[in-house]
C-alpha cells in the first residue's frame, strides 16, 4: 500500500480541486435539467463519464489497468439507486459533493457525512438480515463489465459507444433547435427533419466545442487569475478524467462511499468496538484482511484537502452555518445516501461516473435507479414552485 | 439612486454603499447564508410569485452556485444581476418581469 500512497494524495487532490473548481455536482446535474431544462453541468458530467469511459477502455485493452468493480447485478442497483438518489436530492448534495463542499467549510455537509456514517453502519449491523431477504432474492446474475465479454476490444467499443453518445446528442439538440419558435412543425415532423436534425446538432457540437476550446486557450493565457475564477464544468471533466486514468492504471476505479464505509467501520473500531466481527466490514469491504487503512481511504481524504486548498485559494472558502431548517436534510439525507450507496451498492461516483466507464451491468441499472431518485425527489421539492419535466 | 442595471460582478464597479441601497430599496430581501440547493431557487421562485411586476427581490447568499442557478431558475419571471461581495457574502438581485 505504501507505494500508491502518494498516487492517492495526487488523485485525491486533484479530484477535490477539479471538482470543486468545475461546482461539479451530480444532484446538480440531473435536478436542474428536471426542474428547469439547464444543462450546464449535466454536459461536463458527460464529458467527464465519455472520456474516461474512452481513456479506460484503452488502458484495459492494453492491459494497464488494475481493477474492475462489478457487483453482482439485479433489482437491488434499482432499488438501492433510488434509495441514494432520493437521499442525495434531500441533502443537496451527492457523495463526490458532499466531500468537497466539507471542504468548502459548509459545516451542514459535515452533518451529511457524520450521518452517512449512521447509513453504513445501520446497513452494516442489519447486514446477515438483508442478504438472505434483500441481496439473495433481487440479484439476478453475477457482475461483469462489458469491457471484459464484449467480442469487441474495450478501447475500440468504448470510442463506438462515445461515437453513439455525441450522434444521439447531436440528433436531440438538432432536433430541438428545429423546433424551437414553430409549434407546429414540432407535431408535424417529417422524415426529413429527422435525417437533418443529427447534422445540425452536430455542427452545434462542433461549434460549442470549438467555442469552448477557444475560451480555454484565453484563459490559459492569465493562468493565476483564471485558475482563482469558476471553470466550465467541461475543464473540471478534462481534470477529473486524467486523474482518473491515474487511478486506473494504479489502484481501481475512483469509489468514495466504499471508502467512507470503510472509514466508518475503522473509527468505530478505534473507539473499542470489534469492527471486525460484523461480517460486512470484516469479510466484504475489508475482505478479511483486518480493520485499517486503505489506499482508497486515503484518497478520498485527500479530496477534502484538495477542496479546500482550491476554494482557499480562489477566496470562496468561509464556514458556512447552516439554517436550522436544514437539519432534516443533512440528517435524512445523509442517513439515506449512506444506506442506499450499500444496498445498491455505489454512489453516483461508483456508478454513474465509474461503472459507467468501466461498462459495469450493475452500475447502467443502478444509475438508472439513481436518476429515477432525483427525478421523483424533485418533482417533491419544486412542487409548490412547479417542475419543467 | 442606483438602479439594478447597475449592478456587476466585479464590486469595484458598483460599490458597497450603492449596493447596500439598492438592498434597502428592495420589496423582499431573503437571507440564503447557509442554504444550499435548490432552496434557495425554490424560495426565489415562491418569493417572485408574491411580487408584482418591476419589484425587486434580493437574496443574500454565500453558497457561490446559487449565483448560477438561480438566476437561471427565475429567467422566465424576473431580470437577474449578481453581486460577488468582498467578504464571501454575494447578493443576487432579481427584477421581477
Amino acid at each position: 500500500m505504501d507505494s500508491t500512497l502518494p498516487v492517492a494524495a495526487i488523485v485525491g487532490i486533484g479530484l477535490g480541486v477539479f471538482l470543486q473548481k468545475g461546482r461539479f455536482c451530480f444532484v446538480n446535474a440531473f435536478r436542474d435539467f428536471f426542474a428547469y431544462k439547464d444543462t450546464r453541468v449535466t454536459k461536463g458530467v458527460l464529458t467527464a463519464i465519455i472520456l474516461t469511459m474512452v481513456f479506460w477502455g484503452l488502458t484495459y485493452q492494453l492491459g494497464y489497468h488494475q481493477e474492475l468493480w462489478t457487483p453482482k447485478w439485479g433489482m437491488t442497483g434499482l432499488i438501492g439507486g433510488f434509495v441514494f438518489g432520493v437521499g442525495m436530492t434531500y441533502a443537496g448534495g451527492c457523495a463526490s459533493g458532499t466531500l468537497y463542499r466539507a471542504g468548502e467549510g459548509y459545516l451542514q455537509f459535515w452533518l451529511t457525512l457524520l450521518f452517512m456514517g449512521g447509513g453504513y453502519a445501520s446497513f452494516t449491523a442489519i447486514f446477515p438480515t438483508l442478504q438472505s431477504t434483500y441481496f439473495a432474492p433481487l440479484t439476478i446474475d453475477n457482475g461483469v463489465s462489458l469491457f471484459a465479454i464484449s467480442p469487441i476490444p474495450a478501447g475500440f467499443l468504448a470510442v463506438l459507444i462515445a461515437g453513439a453518445v455525441v450522434l444521439v446528442y447531436a440528433a436531440l439538440t438538432g432536433s430541438k433547435a428545429a423546433n424551437n419558435g414553430s409549434p407546429e412543425r414540432a407535431t408535424t415532423k417529417t422524415g426529413l427533419l429527422t435525417v437533418i436534425a443529427p447534422i445540425t446538432g452536430l455542427q452545434t457540437f462542433v461549434s460549442d466545442t470549438r467555442t469552448y476550446l477557444r475560451g480555454l486557450v484565453h484563459a490559459l493565457r492569465t493562468p493565476v487569475a483564471s485558475s482563482k475564477r469558476p471553470w466550465d464544468p467541461r475543464s473540471a471533466a478534462l481534470g477529473i478524467t486524467a486523474v482518473a486514468v491515474l487511478w486506473f492504471v494504479q489502484v481501481s476505479i475512483v469509489g468514495i462511499t466504499g471508502p467512507e464505509a470503510r472509514w466508518t467501520g475503522y473509527l468505530i473500531s478505534q473507539v473499542g468496538i470489534n469492527a471486525a466481527s460484523f461480517e460486512y466490514w470484516g469479510s466484504i469491504l475489508f475482505q478479511g484482511q483486518g480493520i485499517g487503512i486503505t489506499a482508497d481511504m486515503v484518497m478520498i481524504g485527500f479530496v477534502i484537502i484538495g477542496s479546500f486548498l482550491a476554494s482557499l485559494w480562489s477566496g470562496d472558502f468561509s464556514l458556512r452555518i447552516p439554517k436550522r431548517r436544514r437539519l432534516p436534510n443533512a440528517v435524512g439525507g445523509g442517513f439515506l445516501m449512506g444506506a442506499g450507496s450499500r444496498l445498491a451498492p455505489g454512489c453516483n461516483i461508483g456508478n454513474i461516473y465509474s461503472g459507467i466507464a468501466e461498462l459495469s451491468i450493475h452500475s447502467f441499472i443502478a444509475s438508472v435507479g439513481i436518476i429515477v431518485g432525483v427525478y421523483v425527489m424533485t418533482h417533491w421539492i419544486y412542487r409548490e414552485v412547479g417542475c419543467a419535466i | 439612486m442606483p438602479s439594478i442595471d447597475d449592478v456587476t460582478n466585479t464590486p469595484d464597479e458598483l460599490s458597497e454603499k450603492e449596493a447596500d441601497t439598492l438592498l434597502e430599496e428592495a420589496d423582499l430581501v431573503q437571507d440564503m447564508r447557509g442554504e444550499v440547493c435548490p432552496y434557495p431557487q425554490v424560495e426565489a421562485k415562491k418569493g417572485l410569485q408574491t411580487l408584482s411586476a418591476g419589484e425587486l427581490l434580493v437574496q443574500e447568499t454565500d453558497h457561490v452556485p446559487s449565483t448560477e442557478n438561480v438566476p437561471k431558475a427565475v429567467e422566465n419571471d424576473a431580470e437577474a444581476s449578481v453581486w460577488r461581495g468582498s467578504d464571501a457574502i454575494d447578493r443576487i438581485y432579481l427584477r421581477k418581469r
